[in-house]
Order: C-alpha cells, then sequence, then structure tokens
C-alpha cells in the first residue's frame, strides 16, 4: 500500500483527540503488519470507498475504550463499557475516520466511509487485508490504541 | 392492480414494480376490466390512469370505492393539478403522481399507502433488508446449489453474538451501514466442503470461501438496492473479517435486520444494519 496514505489518519487522530479531551496524543510506533490484528478488547473498523477503498481499525483495550469514553462525556465516570460509552467509541471512530476523509480530499482523494462496526472481546483476530498494512501505535495519556490502516487507491 | 388504457404505461408501471416487493397480481385496460378484476383479486393497491376510454380515473375510483370502501387507490397520471387532485381526493384517491414516475416515488408512496403509519424500520426492512434476504438466497442457490428460504426479522438485542467467524462489510451511500454474514466454524466447515466439492479443507481455505460469499452476497444486495433506488449510490467496503468465540457486535444508532439461511449443516446468517438519521 501507499504510505502517504498512512498521514491523513495520524493528522486526523493529532487534530481530533485534543478537541474530545485529549491535549497531547503522541505517535509511539509505526510498523508494517502481514498478520492478522488480535484484538485488545474492542475493535471499531470503519469502511472506504470510492477513490480509496480499504478498511481502518482502531484497536484498544476496554479500559482504554472507558478512559475514552468517560473523558469524552466530561469525565463521567464509566464502570461498564456499555451503551452509551459504546456510543462515544463509535461516535470517536466516526470522527476520526471523517476527518482522515476530508484530509483525502486535500490529496485529491474522494472518499466515502462506512457506519464503524464496533466489536468487543478479547484476542479474536481481525483480518483487513490480504497484504501488508501499516499500523500506527498511538498513546493518550499512557491508553495505547493502534491505528491499522489497510487502504488503497481505487482510480 | 394497475389500471390504465395504454399497453406501454402497464409495461413501464409493471416493469417499475418487479424491482421491489410488490407484485402485480392484475392489469385493466378500462373501468369495467377495472371492477371486474378488482372483484376478483381484491388487491391491496390500486394504481389509476386518470384517461380510460369508457369513464375517467376518478369515476373509475370511485365505484371500486363503492364496493370496497378501503380501497386504497393512487392515482398515476400525465395531469396533475389542483382540480383533479380535489375532485381524485373526494372520490377517495390516497396519493397523486404525474407521469413519468421513478420507482422510487413509486415505493415510497405506495408504503405510506400500505401502512396507516409508515415507520423507518417499515421502509428499511421492505426497501433495504429484503434486498439482502434475496441476494442471501440467490448467492446460496448459485454457490452451492442449494435452495432456501432465509427468514428476516427486526433484531433488537444489544449484541450480536458470534462464535465462529464473521465476515464484516461496510456499506456507503444512503444510507450508510453494514452488512456481516456470520456462522460458526462448523458450519464454516460445512459450507466451504460443499463449495469447494470437498471435505480436506483447512482452517484458512474455509475462512476464505466464506469471505468471499459474504462479498458477493453483500454485493449483490447492494446492487439490488441500486437497481431500484437510482440515486442512493450504495457501495461496500473490502470485508473485515473477525475469528474467534464470544465475540459481541454493538450496534450503537444502527437499526438493524437479521437474516437466517438454515441448512442442515447449520445456520447461515447475516445481520445488515442501517444508520439512523439518513
Amino acid at each position: 500500500m501507499d504510505a502517504k496514505l498512512v498521514n491523513p489518519f495520524i493528522d486526523a487522530f493529532m487534530a481530533v483527540m485534543p478537541q474530545i479531551g485529549f491535549p497531547t496524543p503522541k505517535r509511539t510506533k509505526v510498523y508494517l503488519q502481514d498478520k492478522n490484528a488480535v484484538s485488545r478488547g474492542v475493535v471499531v473498523m470503519v469502511g472506504f470507498t470510492k477513490q480509496m477503498r480499504g478498511n481502518v481499525v482502531y484497536n484498544m483495550s476496554e479500559d482504554t475504550a472507558k478512559f475514552i469514553a468517560s473523558t469524552m462525556m466530561m469525565g463521567m465516570p464509566v464502570a461498564e463499557f456499555d451503551a452509551m460509552a459504546q456510543s462515544a467509541i463509535s461516535e470517536m471512530s466516526n470522527m476520526l475516520s471523517a476527518n482522515a476523509a476530508t484530509n483525502l480530499t486535500q490529496m485529491e482523494l474522494e472518499v466515502d466511509i462506512s457506519t464503524p462496526s464496533l466489536t468487543i472481546g478479547e484476542g479474536f483476530s481481525v483480518k483487513i487485508s490480504e497484504s501488508q498494512y501499516l499500523t500506527v501505535e498511538m498513546d493518550l495519556g499512557g491508553h495505547p490504541i493502534d491505528i491499522a490502516i489497510a487502504v488503497d487507491r481505487n482510480l | 392492480m394497475i389500471v390504465d388504457d395504454s399497453k406501454v404505461s402497464r409495461a413501464i408501471l409493471s416493469n417499475h414494480l418487479s424491482k421491489t416487493n410488490f407484485e402485480v397480481v392484475a392489469m385493466a385496460k378500462d373501468a369495467a376490466e377495472a371492477l371486474e378484476l378488482y372483484k376478483e383479486h381484491n388487491p391491496e393497491l390500486v394504481t389509476m390512469d386518470m384517461n380510460l376510454p369508457d369513464a375517467d380515473g376518478i369515476e373509475c375510483s370511485r365505484r371500486i370505492k363503492a364496493i370496497d370502501p378501503d380501497a386504497k387507490i393512487v392515482m398515476i397520471s400525465a395531469m396533475k393539478d389542483a382540480n383533479l387532485v380535489s375532485q381524485g381526493t373526494a372520490a377517495g384517491i390516497g396519493a397523486f403522481l404525474q407521469k413519468p414516475v421513478s420507482t422510487n416515488d413509486i415505493i415510497d408512496t405506495l408504503m405510506m399507502m400500505c401502512q396507516q403509519k409508515v415507520s423507518r424500520v417499515a421502509v428499511l426492512r421492505e426497501s433495504y433488508a429484503k434486498a439482502f434476504v434475496r441476494a442471501l438466497r440467490q448467492g446460496i442457490l448459485r454457490i452451492i446449489d442449494l435452495k432456501l428460504e432465509p427468514t428476516l426479522e427486526l433484531y433488537d438485542k444489544k449484541y450480536l453474538e458470534v462464535n465462529g467467524i464473521a465476515v464484516i462489510i461496510g456499506l456507503t451511500g444512503t444510507p450508510t451501514g453494514r452488512a456481516i454474514m456470520y456462522m460458526t466454524k462448523e458450519t464454516m466447515k460445512g459450507f466451504a466442503s460443499k463449495m469447494m466439492g470437498t471435505d480436506e479443507v483447512t482452517d484458512d481455505e474455509a475462512n476464505d470461501a466464506v469471505e468471499e460469499t459474504a462479498n458477493i452476497i453483500i454485493g449483490r444486495g447492494v446492487s439490488n438496492i441500486n437497481d431500484v433506488f437510482k440515486d442512493k449510490e450504495m457501495r461496500i467496503t473490502p470485508p473485515g473479517t473477525i475469528c474467534g468465540a464470544g465475540i459481541r457486535v454493538a450496534s450503537p444508532k444502527l437499526t438493524t435486520f437479521k437474516i437466517t439461511a438454515t441448512t442442515d449443516f447449520g445456520d447461515i446468517c447475516m445481520n445488515v444494519g442501517f444508520a439512523e438519521g439518513d
């Protein structure tokens, strides 16, 4: 895949997360992956169509998901990863993907995004590509999130 | 039932309707035939042309209403003006469309006529979820030569439980959403054996078989929708496949439907969900 397509996703993360309560997101690792990803607990998949096709997966532990949901809801305690917390994580994934889509239009790529699919469970395997793809590990105040990006131009 | 004196108009209309879940039970070329066929078939809905050789559409509607006060009639005519609408409404015509009509307009109108209160869920079920039921039936018939009648139900549980494999494909366009094909590991093996014609199937091959099948069937479902709604431009994303036990798929803010096709090697299930507010 084209490594240039990764930056719009990293930029989106850096731009959106401070707006929803995480002032200093950090990029900790970027690596190529050719095996299936393994769920950390909560996996959100968002699909892309039109001039770029593929999937992007946000993979985090349930603790991280609860931490993010709580922060997004102005510090409201989130004991269970319940419907409201799921909705918050789904919304975050949507914002990140929509923001990345806007960044992609600046590269003259028109894209459409699907509804996020949120799956819960630890250790299940996630296959989003037949070939190699990039995973970016981000850090939110000590909480890691993997963004697996398997997209290709479709011109 | 279609009432129209023009053979071409009847053909166009029945062609529109053939792409939907409405079935044309009778076609009449004049008012006399319309009355006769109405009594014979007692159709759920009537489309009525204005110009008929033996009476106008309003008079014909009046006569139908006389035999069945609950008759649901929509006028589809070349002309549509205030006078016609007020006279028609007085005769009991429920809706007015102007020729040429789009399949879209027809479906929306007929759906509304069919239900006292057309709910969003009903529209999603009839126009969208059923397109995937047809796709699943056609797909399984073509791929493993099994004739099945999949069932469709609104799915309102908090989670979809997956033990085995789930292929998730995003839907973009209007509405956005996602479609999932899922089954147990045993069913996956059984399915892949049938598809490949051998019992010697590895886990990877079985995964690929289900992924490819999901791609074909969900793609076909979306084509079924696009055939009817020319302006929705629905597309599918590449598949994402998850495997494991005790996986829960949450669907916040989605209206979802479960489609089940029962086979002797287990249930082949689908869950299609559409975003709220589209």
